[in-house]
Parts: structure tokens; C-alpha cells; sequence
């Protein structure tokens, strides 16, 4: 078994890295909840990131989103001409339901940082909107409340939101906690369509392991302050598993 | 009618009182709709009642330094009248709201003390100011009368300052609030709007309150709009919706009050609340309303 335990020493699983962690330290005003992070995430590559709840998935995916400075280390992106752009999806329910918003409104969000403050969204924005809303099979909600989605449809339209910011790196923060199976196979089969297809970089994380078996090509698992990183076949071994599943992960 | 068509006629001595009236009921609930947004519906309370301990406090400050206001024109009297309350009302939205970012103690708490020591506090203040008992007091109470050509002019100008930067940049202060996350990832400055947005809540509430009392600019802030979130439908509803019920309020307000010989502050306020009412049976019996549908109530 070859699972790399990383506290200094950077690792690059593919060729073309993208985003790489150099001796990253996460947490939150000033306090390190995990340390020692270092590692590449590799163009068109699709991540999972494992753990249990409070082992830093979320942290982590805002420290490299620049929602959260890092306590110690750095983040660099191999991107040259432009800034990486990444499009973010979070858990559909941290939305407060008191904004009237229609879907289209929040999926138009997307293009706002293409759109100068106090300027019309130019038409050919907003039909690339609904376009995306097409894409993630969201047209239907793009005229009623999103607060009234469902679990999966608002999900479906922060995809859409996310595809609208033309990004880089496609960042997902458990898209399918509080949907049934059905609507959680389509959300996962979607997102890794559009990964092959587009060949966007996926960072993605969850609890499902069947998920990550299915559609991942490398694991990040977060245990006990530390940090393993690996191919899917490499880390969800039977044993890892059953290991993971002990510790309340599944 | 016939009060309509006095009120409308050009030498109606309470002209200014009345476009006063209206132009607070229209602006108040453009930036009350982003306190109901932001659930800083007691931070509507306690601003004006802050503002207008700002204003005690500018008027007391000359007496206190040995100056005689009377000596000064009421434009200048109103000027520092409006310094006192904008100086107030922004650095208690600032404070309160680094406060409640940081997610310490109890936001409730905070404002509800700053909202009676304020209110405990002006009363001192213009007990003791002789110039207190000649219109201050009125002023707090919610007398819309003596509005002179330059108060209009002020409150005019402010609040449509205030109508065009929320017109402007309306989409960038729905996006720092809905989601502060997305926002950062769209590289905006999410410190800027905010303090944009607090600007404006600050210049609006120290006018509102400078023009008709600290109890009118809280019904105006907050009534207005929590009625239109029953009935619309979307955001443009919103916003609109609660303006022209703020406009409406105001107009029918103040012919009622002019009719009956009743001050006009409390009279809008109590019409607010029947429209108030009125709103909350339409949203019963028309579909799809705002905060009457499951999903929306918390």
C-alpha cells in the first residue's frame, strides 16, 4: 500500500500541477487546524477530499478559494496569463431564504466579476447564463424562488452559477448533503460529465465513498491533524475503508 | 379631495413639510429592504434613536463651548444638527456591525442597550438645552412642520444621493449580502460595498430622523419594507413595492393628519401599520407570497 503521508515534502501526482499547498498551514485567527500541507492538484484532475466532520475538508477548500488566509505557507497557482479562476459551489441550505431571488438571479451572480460595478449585465452574459443553466439542467428553475428549490435544484443552479464564472477549477463543498439517491447519482454523474468534457479541475468534497470510488482520480483524507493523499484505488482500500467507516465517516 | 387639492396648491403654507414627508417614505424603505435582508431589523431601532442623540449632542456642544445659537441662522443650526446625527448614526452602524461580523455576545443585547442608553441620553441632553424646547423636542417626536426651503433642499439632495448610488450599484450590495463567499471569490471588495451600503443606511437614518423623528424613520425603515416581502415575488417587486408603500404612506399620512388635526409623524405611523395588516391578508389569500410561504418562515 503507497499511501504518502504528507507533513513537509511537496508531492506532484500528475504532470501538469495546478494549485500547489507549500507547507500549508489552515485554521482558523491564527489557530492551525491542520499543518504541514503540501501538495499539487493537477490540471483536469478530479479530487475528492475525504474526512470527518471537523477534520478542516471545509477549511481547506476556503484557504485555497482565498476565503480564508492560511496560517503559515503559501498557495501558488500555476496559472500565468491570468488570475486561476475557480467556481465555487457551497452546501445549498447556508442561503438565507428571506432574499426573493430567482434561480436565474442567483445563477446570473456568476458573471458579476466580469461585469463592472454600476454597468447592465450585457445581454450576451446573461444568455451565457442560461445557457449554463441549461447545462446543469436548471432552465426550469431559472424563473421560480430559489429559496423554494429543493435540495437538488438549488444545487443544480449553483452549478449553473459556478459554470457561469468560467472557471478554472470547479470547487464543491458536499453539493449532495440533504438529497435523495436518485438526485445525488445525477448532481455527481453531472459534475463529472462536464469534468471530462470541459476539462475543468474538479475539488470536490464529501462523505460518499461510493462517489469518490466511482468518479475521483485521487483522494485527499484528512485524519487526526494529518493529511493523506493518493489515488482512489490506492487509499479506498477495503481496509481504509472499514477504517474510515469506524471513525463515524460514512 | 378638496385637501388633495389644497395640499397641491402652490401656496399650501406646509409645502415642504409634505415632499419631505414623501421623499422620506420613498427612500427609507430602499434601505430598509437591506436591513430586513441582512436580519438587522433591530439595528432599524436603535440607528435613529442613536441619530438623534447625535443631534442633541451637536446642539448641546455650542452651549457647552460658550456659544449662543440663536445668534446663528437655522440653516446653520440644521447643518449641525445633520453633522451630529450622520457622525452618529455612522459610527454606531460601523462599530455594531464589526461587532456582530466578529459573532461575539449578544447582537440583541448590544443594540437594545444602545437604543435606551441613547434614548435615556438625548432626553438629558435637551432637558438641559434651552434651545431643546423650542422645536427639538417637537422634532423628535415626529412634527413635520417647520421644514424650511433649505431643510428641503438638504434632505432632497441627500436622499437622492441615496436613491442613485443604490440604483447604481444595487447588484454589488445584493451580492455582498446574499453571498459574502462569492463575492470574495469575484474579487470584489466586500469591505468597500459594506461600508458603501452602511453609508448609505447612515445618511438616510440621520435625515429620515433629522426630518421627521427618530419613531417615524424606524416605521419608515422597517414597516414598509417587511410589508412588501409578504406580497412580492422577486426582488424588483421588492424593493419597488416597499418605496411606493413608504410614498403612499406619507401622502395618505399626512392628508389624514392635515384633516383631523393630528401630528403627523404617528399618523403615518399607525397607517403603516394598517397597510401593514392590509399586506398581510393579501399575502394569505394571493399565492406565492413572500415570508408566507413554508420555506421562507424560520
Amino acid at each position: 500500500m503507497s499511501i504518502r503521508t504528507c507533513r513537509a515534502d511537496t508531492q506532484k501526482t500528475m504532470n501538469e500541477p495546478l494549485i500547489i499547498l507549500d507547507n500549508l498551514s489552515i485554521g482558523y485567527n491564527n489557530q492551525p487546524v491542520l499543518s504541514g500541507i503540501s501538495l499539487s492538484i493537477a490540471r483536469a484532475s478530479f479530487t475528492a477530499i475525504l474526512g470527518a466532520n471537523g477534520s478542516g475538508k471545509s477549511t481547506l477548500i476556503k484557504t485555497v478559494l482565498g476565503l480564508i488566509p492560511p496560517v503559515a505557507g503559501c498557495i501558488n497557482t500555476a496559472s500565468t496569463s491570468a488570475p486561476l479562476a475557480f467556481g465555487y459551489v457551497p452546501q445549498a441550505f447556508q442561503f438565507d431564504p428571506i432574499y426573493l431571488l430567482t434561480g436565474f438571479d442567483v445563477a446570473l451572480m456568476g458573471v458579476y466579476g466580469r461585469v463592472h460595478p454600476g454597468r447592465i449585465v450585457p445581454q450576451i452574459e446573461r444568455a451565457f447564463t442560461r445557457e449554463c443553466l441549461r447545462a446543469a439542467d436548471a432552465e426550469e428553475f431559472a424563473r421560480r424562488r430559489f429559496a423554494e428549490l429543493s435540495g437538488g435544484q438549488k444545487q443544480r443552479v449553483l452549478i449553473a452559477r459556478a459554470l457561469a464564472m468560467r472557471p478554472d477549477v470547479l470547487v464543491l463543498d458536499e453539493p449532495t448533503v440533504g438529497v435523495d439517491r436518485e438526485t445525488k447519482d445525477l448532481v455527481l454523474e453531472f459534475i463529472s460529465q462536464i469534468h471530462k468534457e470541459r476539462k475543468i479541475t474538479v475539488l470536490l468534497v464529501t462523505h460518499d465513498f461510493a462517489a469518490v470510488r466511482h468518479y475521483a482520480e485521487q483522494v485527499i483524507w484528512l485524519h487526526g491533524g494529518k493529511m493523506s493523499l493518493g489515488s482512489t484505488h490506492e487509499l479506498l482500500t477495503a481496509e481504509r475503508m472499514a477504517e474510515m467507516i469506524e471513525m463515524g465517516m460514512a | 379631495m378638496e385637501i388633495i387639492y389644497q395640499i397641491f396648491s402652490p401656496d399650501f403654507l406646509l409645502r415642504n413639510s409634505i415632499y419631505t414627508s414623501v421623499l422620506v417614505g420613498l427612500a427609507c424603505p430602499l434601505v430598509g429592504v437591506f436591513l430586513v435582508m441582512r436580519r438587522l431589523v433591530f439595528m432599524g431601532v436603535a440607528l435613529p434613536q442613536i441619530s438623534s442623540t447625535g443631534v442633541a449632542i451637536a446642539l448641546s456642544l455650542p452651549l457647552w463651548l460658550g456659544f449662543n445659537l440663536s445668534e446663528h441662522s437655522s440653516h446653520s443650526t440644521h447643518m449641525l444638527a445633520f453633522i451630529g446625527s450622520i457622525t452618529f448614526s455612522l459610527t454606531a452602524i460601523l462599530v455594531l456591525a464589526f461587532l456582530e461580523r466578529r459573532g461575539r455576545g449578544q447582537p440583541e443585547g448590544r443594540l437594545g442597550t444602545a437604543y435606551v442608553v441613547a434614548a435615556a441620553l438625548s432626553i438629558l441632553l435637551l432637558s438641559k438645552n434651552p434651545y431643546g424646547e423650542i422645536g427639538w423636542l417637537d422634532m423628535m417626536k415626529g412634527e413635520v412642520i417647520a421644514i424650511s426651503n433649505f431643510d428641503l433642499g438638504l434632505t432632497a439632495a441627500t436622499l437622492m444621493l441615496v436613491i442613485a448610488v443604490m440604483g447604481l450599484f444595487h447588484r454589488e450590495l445584493l451580492l455582498v449580502s446574499f453571498d459574502r463567499e462569492m463575492a470574495i471569490i469575484l474579487r470584489k471588495n466586500v469591505i468597500f460595498w459594506d461600508v458603501l451600503l452602511y453609508l448609505l443606511i447612515g445618511m438616510t437614518v440621520s435625515m429620515a430622523v433629522l426630518s421627521v423623528g427618530p419613531l417615524i424613520a424606524f416605521g419608515f425603515l422597517l414597516i414598509p419594507a417587511l410589508s412588501a416581502h409578504m406580497v412580492a415575488r422577486n426582488m424588483r417587486q421588492f424593493i419597488v413595492l416597499a418605496s411606493l408603500i413608504g410614498g403612499l404612506a406619507a401622502f395618505l399620512g399626512f392628508c389624514i393628519a392635515y384633516k383631523f388635526d393630528l401630528p403627523v409623524g404617528p399618523t403615518d405611523v399607525v397607517l403603516l401599520g394598517f397597510l401593514y395588516a392590509v399586506t398581510w391578508i393579501i399575502a394569505r389569500i394571493v399565492p406565492h407570497g413572500g415570508l408566507r410561504h413554508p420555506h421562507n418562515v424560520q
